[in-house]
């Protein structure tokens, strides 16, 4: 294997050239490393999308179809109305008995006003209604009924956390018991055991505190202006709510979420569930919609970062193949040399391969320690700008480009309870159903790490540049007519 | 041992032919000059000779084969051994190297190829110093002697030069064709050289002249 040791002569004697192709392939390289860790970082993001999804189906109102029937009723009368359904409990409880079903949680909403208390005002709402904050009358406290707080997905999701006392469970049925936010608790000077009231068409309710909460969220869970701070919702029983919504609402939940034992199980459960609904009227659905958004992100992320990849790697074979090009006219002499010698034109081209080979190993080490900052760099960059053009914001945790990151999905109108993002890569977005928005996280850490195997597919990539331009060099050396070198000189 | 057989060659039109029915033998042991003017086309005859490139008629007969025959890749890289008039050695590589690597890619192997080298190049005159330095640090007459040397390590049997003192003094003109006198008569090798001085020519055993398109000895 001789051209093997003329290749290591040729590379360590003529030192400046070498440095100037290990500098360029090292370019190429870093580009391929960029494309492709930001592709393997969309992967894991969705992987962990997906992941922590978890295992829960939610049954409500059909929206589509109730939509449906808004637009056929339109023709006849001049007003509208869209007429959506509150989900039966006993449909519910049909599908809490199937197998896999570990437990479910109802989701009632109503609104409230203040009345022993003060409820938080935001900056916006005051200044669009010079009168008074408080008087509204669609209500300034959102009180969310559900049938256990820790099954509810802004506890779920780490939102929300208990601080002091306890959380809901289903013995608060049929009870008073509520959670409130910890600073709404500091404003009005509550805590756990004392008793709150709030009225609602005229009526007033007792409610007795067990447990204050703490909201990392900026946005509202509710509509209504005098209820857009997160600290305004009242946790309660949902047979809490329904009362206060009316009589008609009894043994009705907006809509009501089931947690399956088993996730794999999920949609064999859903379409056994379905079986037991109208499904005209009603819709059990995977709730993913926070899966689907980081995953539409990140496959727009992936296909971005492949193509980074394919440009890189055509350019840099074009690149690579002109400076192979150019070495070879700067070297007809030692190839009219090795020719009359009898040297096999594949050994030529093979030293010239080699030579590039050896080039790359020392690109490739140079690439792995660069690629990790560039990586980073790139990934974050991108993630920046593709969540601001989808519904999703994303933001990497821990690095220091979190913070503005994270920035992003905060409400420029300075929410006050907003609070520091903990950690992870939280996702927000809207979700349908009667709740209003639901805000889920997913905790996905985005690691961008040079593994191995990162490296072996690089090393294969590089293999392939240096193959293909050697290659379109390669028809030089092969045409080449040892005579004529030889005698120009 | 090697026989030029009813040799023509032209560039571009049969009617512009450089040379044609050439008939010529080269013996092995003996020194061989060919001389003429410049541009007469000796240069072209070696490469025929040299199997760089192939006559447009006749043939070229190696110990009786014809070299088409024995594969011209593998013709070149058994059986001869070309010494050109500048650009012969590896530039990256030192003295030592570039006999090494001819020996490795000729397969010329001898018992302590390193030792065996060295001892060419001290022959002729090439220090120990000298050939771990890089060849470009070299002199002309001094990488003229490398490419002798590196001529007499390999074991082809048939040394061609194109004007291998071109770019010599008288001294080391004297010297080198001297050289190339020890491979034909101590190594028993068929040296050819094409040259357009006459002193060099005097040198050699046998001496054709192409002029007005024919060969002739002299
Ligand atoms: N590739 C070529 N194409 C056309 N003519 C050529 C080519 N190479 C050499 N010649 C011509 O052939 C003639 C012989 O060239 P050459 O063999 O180099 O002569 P010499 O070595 O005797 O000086 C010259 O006139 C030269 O111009
Ligand atoms: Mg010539």
């Amino acid at each position: 294997m001789n051209f093997l040791k003329r290749a290591w002569l040729s590379l360590s004697a003529k030192k400046g050239r070498s440095v100037l192709l290990v500098l360029v392939t090292t370019a190429i390289m870093l580009f391929v490393l960029a494309g492709m860790l930001i592709h393997t970082a969309a992967d894991q993001a969705t992987a962990n999308a997906k992941k922590s999804v978890g295992a829960t189906l939610t049954l409500s109102a059909n929206r589509s179809s109730a939509f449906k029937k808004m637009r056929a009723s339109s023709s006849s009368s001049s007003k509208p109305k869209l007429k959506m359904s509150s989900v039966k409990l006993s449909d519910a409880k049909k599908i809490a008995k199937l197998a896999n079903v570990a437990s479910y949680n109802a989701t009632v909403s109503a609104s409230v006003n203040a009345k022993s208390f003060d409820a938080i005002s935001t900056s916006s709402s005051t200044s669009t209604m010079p009168g008074g904050a408080s008087s509204s009358s669609s209500g300034d406290i959102s009180l969310s009924g559900v049938t256990n707080t820790s099954q509810s997905t802004s506890f779920t999701d780490g939102t929300n956390k208990i601080t002091k006392g306890r959380g809901l469970t289903s013995s608060d049925k049929n009870t008073n018991n509520v959670v409130v936010e910890s600073e709404l608790a500091k404003e009005d000077s509550l805590s756990v055991g004392d008793t709150i009231t709030v009225k609602k068409s005229g009526k007033t309710y007792k409610l007795k505190i067990v447990g204050i909460y703490k909201s990392t969220s900026s946005s509202s869970t509710q509509m209504g202006p005098g209820a857009s701070d997160p600290a305004n919702t009242i946790y309660s029983s949902y047979t809490l709510a329904n009362t206060v919504k009316g009589s008609k609402y009894a043994g009705t939940a907006d809509s009501v979420t089931f947690t399956i034992s088993n996730p794999s199980k999920v949609n064999s459960v859903k379409a056994a569930g379905k079986k037991l609904i109208n499904t005209s009227k009603y819709s059990l659905a995977t709730n993913d919609s926070s899966y689907q958004a980081v995953k539409s992100s990140m496959n727009n992320i992936k296909s971005f970062a492949d193509k980074i990849v394919w440009l890189v790697a055509i350019a840099g074979t074009i690149i690579l193949a002109l400076i192979v090009i150019l070495m070879i006219r700067e070297r007809r002499h030692e190839i009219g040399i090795l020719l009359s010698m009898g040297e096999a034109r594949w050994k030529i081209v093979g030293q010239f391969f080699a030579e590039l080979v050896m080039v790359l190993v020392v690109s490739l080490c140079l690439a792995g320690i660069g690629g990790k900052f560039v990586g980073d760099k790139l990934g974050s960059e991108l993630m920046s700008q593709q969540t601001q053009s989808s519904s999703a914001t994303i933001s990497a945790p821990g690095d220091s480009n979190g913070g503005n990151m994270g920035g992003g999905s905060r409400p420029s109108g300075g929410a006050p309870s907003g609070g520091g993002q903990g950690g992870g890569m939280a996702v927000h977005s809207s979700m349908g159903g009667q709740t209003g928005t639901t805000s889920a996280s997913a905790d996905t850490d985005l690691d961008i790490n040079v593994t191995a195997l990162t490296m072996v597919e690089l090393g294969g990539f590089g293999l392939a540049i240096i193959f293909l331009s050697t290659m379109l060099a390669s028809g030089g050396i092969l045409r080449l007519q040892p005579k004529k070198v030889l005698i120009e000189s | 041992m090697l026989e030029a057989k009813n040799i023509g060659y032209w560039y571009t039109h049969k009617d512009d032919y450089l040379f044609k029915d050439v008939n010529l033998t080269f013996e092995a042991g003996q020194s061989y000059a060919i001389v003429g003017q410049s541009g007469s086309g000796k240069t072209t005859f070696l490469s025929l000779l040299a199997g760089l490139d192939q006559p447009k008629a006749g043939q070229i007969l190696y110990e009786g084969q014809d070299i088409k025959k024995i594969g011209m890749t593998n013709y070149r890289k058994r059986d001869v051994s070309v010494v050109f008039q500048s650009y012969n050695l590896f530039t990256y590589m030192s003295p030592l190297d570039n006999l090494l690597t001819a020996m490795a890619i000729t397969g010329s192997q001898h018992a302590g190829d390193k030792e065996f080298a060295a001892t060419m190049l001290k022959k002729l005159g090439i220090t120990e110093d000298l050939m771990r330095k890089n060849v470009q640090h070299l002199s002309g007459g001094q990488q003229q002697r490398v490419a002798i040397a590196r001529t007499m390590a390999c074991d082809a049997q048939l040394v061609v030069a194109d004007e291998p003192t071109g770019n010599l003094d008288e001294n080391n003109t004297v010297e080198v064709v001297g050289l190339f006198q020890k491979i034909a008569h101590e190594q028993g090798k068929c040296v050819i050289i094409v040259t357009h001085e006459s002193a060099v020519a005097e040198m050699c055993d046998t001496t054709y002249r192409l002029e007005k398109k024919v060969f002739s000895q002299v």
